[in-house]
């Protein structure tokens, strides 16, 4: 099923243009090669070409070609030219091309990286990854030097996986310093990175991040097949591998964990995960994920086990809040009016004195309100951030009241469920709810509470149905595993979780009090047994 | 693919899709039908029926929302000095047509599951109120768990007086004998349902309080409420005896107090003695009964039945006249004596009333039924159940215990200089 979604993604991506670039070798003369890479380019002003030509002229010329922009401009200068022009070898007289070329290659250059290109396409993309490309006239092979260096961002704190206690890094758009934070974490021979480049236009690098012995070999097989089998012309952010490589099905659910964060990252993978980095995006991918890795924060871990089962209790509550209460509260006013004490029914009733609305189209109307508000607050400029505070102040609170439109009581409905849908730790998830929400809304409305039970079991019976690589999308709580239940509901203490859980498909094997002869360098401890899947 | 087995295909999926949307507007449509928004309902907080001119007359309290609570919501409605509920009084040849004409005058559809309380007036309870219950027990908005009160008169008045202190005054007059049954134990309240259960059993009897105005003025307007003092206010008179579906009679307060120590219905309670029996008779002692229970025993003697009746109680002495030595365990004695006694004759009363109107409210045939199985069976062969309860003798066994005698040792008036 999976493959066939993708396949159609394969034949969209498939434009008239990619069909031609088929390789073509690199001529010998520097005219012609240069002529033919700027007729692929045409006439970009970033692409520096730059002829060198030695005086004495008994030399070949050179021509350096390189993306401004892309390199690091002093590199260039210290490393590619400065040697070329000092070199004395390269000015002695009968000098054959090839061995020019072998000479620049082995002696000359001082930078750290250099490769050779034959082909047109192959120069092009190294030119692109910010390589100096070193054409020699007479030479069929041009040299790539590793002069890449732009500038990054720096790392700063993640923007929306705050933390109060924990380390403040975020990943930054760069995959190379994303990869560099998680190894710094994991200084284990284990963590392999392994690159793919995806995307017909965009070459986006993606990284997969795991530990070899610990990350399930089915998962990472049937990742590495769902990468492979991605054709399409760009890849600008996370989401669009998230889209790709989920499992198939329509599920309002996420199936694959995103985070901004290089430790919430080094935790998935030490215990199972695969970690997918995309270059040029902060948001990397935690795969596989069931429906409670999206309850767990990496600050769990950095504060005691009772509060942070506390927070957990709280947040399944919340959890509950964000996707029912206003469809309780619909339910309750329009169809079970004996559920409610005689206070605050007499109380409700007196609000809705006067309201035009039945109570669903009410609530429709603030809760869309509310996500207008919402929606407003991310994409207005900062400037305007006072405004649209103070006039949804007023729309969803006092005035709305006030002026006859909506109940107090469904203000504080609707306050509450958008405050609850918050404390989710998970963006991901919070807005999968917030769209169940509505449809839920409307069951109440039509059906009470028993729509809102069939709902739910309807619900329910679907997040049974789901698999995130070929694990249980409620796993390990349908597939019951009453062993792997210690971070779930509640954060056991750290001493008392010696075992690794393989809810993520890898091996069941203790964290803690490892046998004695464990270290990293002479082999793996945890050598995959056949990794089982749960 | 040919044109024509293309737009045939799309047919078919149109057909289908129409299909998914049709039994999906269906079931909108099959879940809306009992909708009701909160404007559209009259909360009915109490109800009322008498029997006139061979047709029920229902009285409904319906509250009145936009009285009071808040300002906010709904400002059309709010002005304050409107009246908390309102009542609609309708007569019909059944209970369901009565409640049928209220939509004629009302705006609202009377909801039934927030009653609190119901009243029984005399008139219908005298004629017969099994057609009520049976209607309780049917409708399913009706609430089963209403209090039960009997009114001696008209009952629909009682729905019309306000109350001090509670707006809504259906839940005002539950809250009352609640607190009544909790703190004196006079009056047990009893729930439609309980009184049901008591109709059908073995002894077919029953008791309902008597809910009566203490002035003959109805306190209806809300200028009324504003007066301290109300002349007229909701109150606990008698307890009523219903035998089989029919009110046989009264029992006075003393009367059901007694009845209440019968059935094992007494929790707190105070009880007046005198404490030197001696030398006055008059009470002037005072003791607080924290807990009381009692336990019933038929035993059949030659030709009648005896119930012997075992009361434990204990309490608290809260005041006292005499200048009695409290540390004295005799003159402690003397005075548990006393208020055995006391008990005794609260019981005695009560039996004799009881014996009068010739209804078992007090459980004696569920309890020689369970205790005396065969003899029962033979008893309702012979259907000489009321020979046999009017000669049934009791025999009180009261034990009392002063459990604590409070923060001042003796009496105060010991401590007077003489």
């Amino acid at each position: 099923m999976k493959l066939k979604f993708l396949s159609n993604h394969k034949v969209a991506a498939a434009g008239p243009e990619t069909a031609t670039a088929s390789s073509r070798p690199l001529d010998s003369s520097l005219d012609a090669n240069v002529a033919e890479i700027k007729r692929r380019i045409g006439n970009s002003s970033d692409v520096v070409f730059r002829s060198l030509s030695n005086p004495a002229s008994t030399s070949p010329s050179l021509t350096f070609i390189y993306i401004d922009g892309l390199v690091n401009a002093d590199l260039i200068t210290q490393a590619v030219i400065q040697p070329l022009t000092d070199s004395k070898d390269l000015q002695e007289p009968g000098l054959d091309n090839e061995k020019a070329l072998l000479l620049i290659k082995e002696h000359i250059l001082t930078v750290s990286g250099i490769k050779e290109c034959k082909t047109v396409e192959s120069l092009l993309r190294m030119l692109f990854e910010g390589n100096t490309i070193i054409l020699l006239d007479g030479a069929k092979t041009a040299l790539a030097a590793g002069t890449s260096g732009w500038e990054t961002r720096s790392i700063n704190e993640p923007t929306s996986q705050g933390v109060i206690r924990g380390p403040k890094e975020g990943f930054t758009e760069s995959l190379r310093i994303g990869t560099s934070m998680i190894r710094r974490r994991l200084k284990n021979a284990d963590l392999r990175v392994e690159e793919y480049k995806i995307g017909r236009r965009t070459q986006t690098g993606i990284a997969l991040v795991y530990l070899h012995g610990i990350a399930s070999e089915q998962v990472l097989a049937e990742i590495r097949k769902r990468l492979d089998a991605i054709d399409t012309d760009s890849i600008l952010e996370s989401n669009y591998i998230e889209e790709l490589i989920e499992d198939g099905g329509m599920t309002p659910f996420p199936t694959i964990q995103n985070t901004e964060r290089p430790d919430a990252m080094a935790g998935g993978i030490l215990e199972g995960q695969v970690g997918i980095l995309i270059d040029g995006t902060p948001f990397a991918l935690l795969a596989p994920a069931t429906f409670f890795s999206f309850f767990q924060s990496s600050e769990d871990y950095y504060q005691r086990f009772d509060i942070s089962s506390f927070l957990r209790i709280i947040r399944f509550t919340a959890f509950f809040v964000s996707l029912l209460l206003p469809a309780l509260y619909i339910a309750v006013t329009t169809f079970h009016q004996e559920m409610l004490p005689t206070t605050l029914l007499i109380s409700l009733a007196a609000q809705r004195e006067g309201i035009p609305f039945p109570a669903l189209i009410e609530a429709l109307i603030m809760e869309l309100t509310f996500d207008v508000l919402r929606e407003a607050g991310v994409r207005m400029p900062r400037a305007i951030g006072p405004a649209i505070s103070i006039v949804g102040a007023l729309v969803l609170g006092q005035a709305a009241v006030q002026a006859g439109l909506v109940s107090a009581a469904m203000v504080i409905v609707v306050s509450f469920t958008a405050i609850s849908n918050f404390v989710i730790p998970s963006l991901a998830i919070a807005n999968s709810i917030r769209l169940i929400r509505f449809l839920m809304m409307l069951i109440a409305g039509s059906m009470g509470l028993f729509g809102i039970m069939s709902f739910l079991m309807v619900l329910l019976i679907h997040m049974a149905g789901l698999e995130s690589f070929g694990i249980p999308y409620l796993s390990p709580v349908a597939p019951m595993k009453p062993s792997y239940l210690k971070d779930i509901f509640l954060r056991m203490p750290m001493w008392k979780m010696k075992m690794r859980p393989s809810t993520y498909g890898s091996q069941e094997a203790p964290r803690q009090n490892l046998p004695a002869e464990q270290p990293q360098a002479s082999g793996n401890p945890f050598e995959p047994q056949g990794s089982e899947n749960s | 693919m040919s044109e024509k087995k293309r737009i045939r295909c799309k047919m078919r999926h149109n057909g289908r899709s129409l299909l998914l949307v049709l039994s999906l507007l269906s079931l909108l449509a099959g879940g809306c039908w009992d909708d009701r928004e909160l404007n559209e309902l009259g909360i009915v907080s109490g109800s009322a029926y008498d029997w006139e001119d061979n047709e029920w007359k229902g009285t409904y309290q319906v509250i009145n929302p936009s009285s009071g609570s808040s300002s906010m919501g709904g400002s059309g409605g709010g002005s304050t000095s409107s009246p908390p509920f309102l009542t609609y009084t309708v007569k019909g040849n059944t209970i369901m047509q009565a409640i049928e004409r209220t939509n004629l005058t009302s705006t609202r559809e009377m909801f039934f599951s927030h009653s609190r309380i119901t009243v029984i007036g005399e008139s219908l309870a005298k004629r017969g109120i099994s057609q009520l219950i049976d209607l309780f027990l049917r409708k399913p908005d009706a609430r089963e768990t209403v209090y039960v009160f009997l009114a001696e008169g008209e009952a629909g008045r009682i729905l019309d007086q306000l109350m001090q202190l509670t707006k809504n005054q259906g839940a005002g007059i539950q809250l009352m004998i609640e607190q009544e049954a909790r703190l004196t134990s006079y009056f047990p309240g009893i729930r439609l349902f309980e009184m049901a259960m008591q109709l059908s059993s073995d002894s077919e009897s029953s008791t309902v309080p008597e809910i009566k105005l203490t002035g003959n003025r109805v306190m209806d307007r809300t200028d009324d409420t504003a007066q301290t003092d109300l002349p007229s206010r909701i109150a606990f008179g008698r307890l009523g005896v219903l035998k089989v579906d029919r009110f046989v009679g009264w029992l006075s307060q003393r009367e059901a107090f007694g009845l209440s120590f019968l059935t094992d219905k007494v929790k707190k309670a105070n009880i007046s003695f005198p404490s030197t029996p001696g030398k006055s008779d008059r009470d002037d002692a005072s003791v607080t009964l924290l807990h009381s229970s009692t336990s019933v025993h038929p035993i059949w003697e030659k030709d009648h039945f005896v119930m012997d009746i075992d009361i434990k109680a204990g309490g608290i002495l809260t005041e006292i006249g005499s200048e009695l030595d409290l540390e004295k365990a005799s003159s402690m004695r003397q005075m548990e004596h006393a208020i055995e006694n006391n008990i005794a004759e609260t019981i005695d009363t009560s039996w004799h009333a009881v014996k009068k109107l010739n209804a078992d409210v007090t459980g004696f045939a569920v309890s020689i039924h369970r205790n005396h199985p065969k003899r029962w069976k033979r008893i309702k062969q012979e259907d000489s159940w009321d020979t046999v309860f009017q000669n049934i003798e009791i025999r009180p066994h009261v034990k009392m215990k002063i459990e604590r005698i409070g923060l001042i040792g003796s009496a105060y008036k010991s401590l007077e200089p003489k």
